[in-house]
């Protein structure tokens, strides 16, 4: 397995162990559709689980494969990254855009924090597993 | 979605022809790396130009012995 797509795996894990901690955790202090204000704390100690995980996983595998941690990225791999990101991107833009548009209409300050979060978790965790398909799967 | 790219390639008869070369050393005589040459060689990805010219260079042959389109091709 190429070096960026063990990376790829890391990240997807490290964010869905954190990420859906955190989601939960949202999900359960709120009242029906009254969304819990924005905890910092919360916050910083799932940032702090994400970074500690990626971490620990890219050292262990670079301790495996030292050579294909140094090497640079060849054409294939650019695009796929480019692919990646593209999507990513889309996905960022759309959601921050919609939670901006909810904002207009609702003013909800909270929903418009936890909108642009949300977009950008779902937008790396869209960026990752398209890196893995297209490592994995497709054509190019 | 075509399972494959219309341009087939013997790279892998052309490896096993240079004394068994592996995808690894193909790979970095070419700069790219072994599961890039894994995928040439299945016709998942088409390599740039310039790797299909330096993949001819290592086997000492023109790039249309390496390379050539597939008529069969349906996509």
């Amino acid at each position: 397995m190429p070096f960026q797509e063990k990376s790829a795996w890391i990240m997807l894990l490290a964010l869905l162990l954190s990420g859906i901690p955190y989601i939960s955790n949202i999900v359960t202090l709120s009242h029906g559709a009254q969304l819990p204000p924005p905890n910092i704390q919360q916050l910083v100690y799932y940032t702090i689980i994400l970074i500690l995980i990626a971490v620990i996983g890219h050292i262990i595998i670079t301790a495996f494969s030292a050579k294909d941690a140094n090497a640079k990225l060849d054409e294939r791999e650019r695009r796929i990254f480019d692919r990646a990101g593209k999507l990513a991107g889309y996905v960022f833009g759309f959601g921050s855009v919609g939670s901006l548009i909810f904002y207009l209409f609702f003013a909800d300050g909270n929903l418009l924090f936890y909108g642009v979060l949300g977009s950008l978790i779902i937008g790396q965790l869209v960026e990752y597993i398209t890196k893995i398909y297209f490592y994995r799967w497709n054509i190019l | 979605m075509a399972s494959r790219l219309p341009i087939l390639n013997h790279v892998r008869t052309l490896r096993e022809q240079n004394g068994s070369m592996t995808q690894s050393e193909l790979g970095d005589a070419v700069g790219v790396t072994r599961q890039t040459v894994a995928a040439i060689e299945q016709r998942r990805y088409s390599p740039s130009l310039e790797t299909s010219f330096r993949i001819a260079r290592v086997f000492g042959v023109g790039l249309e012995k390496v390379f050539s389109w597939d008529d069969n091709y349906i996509g």
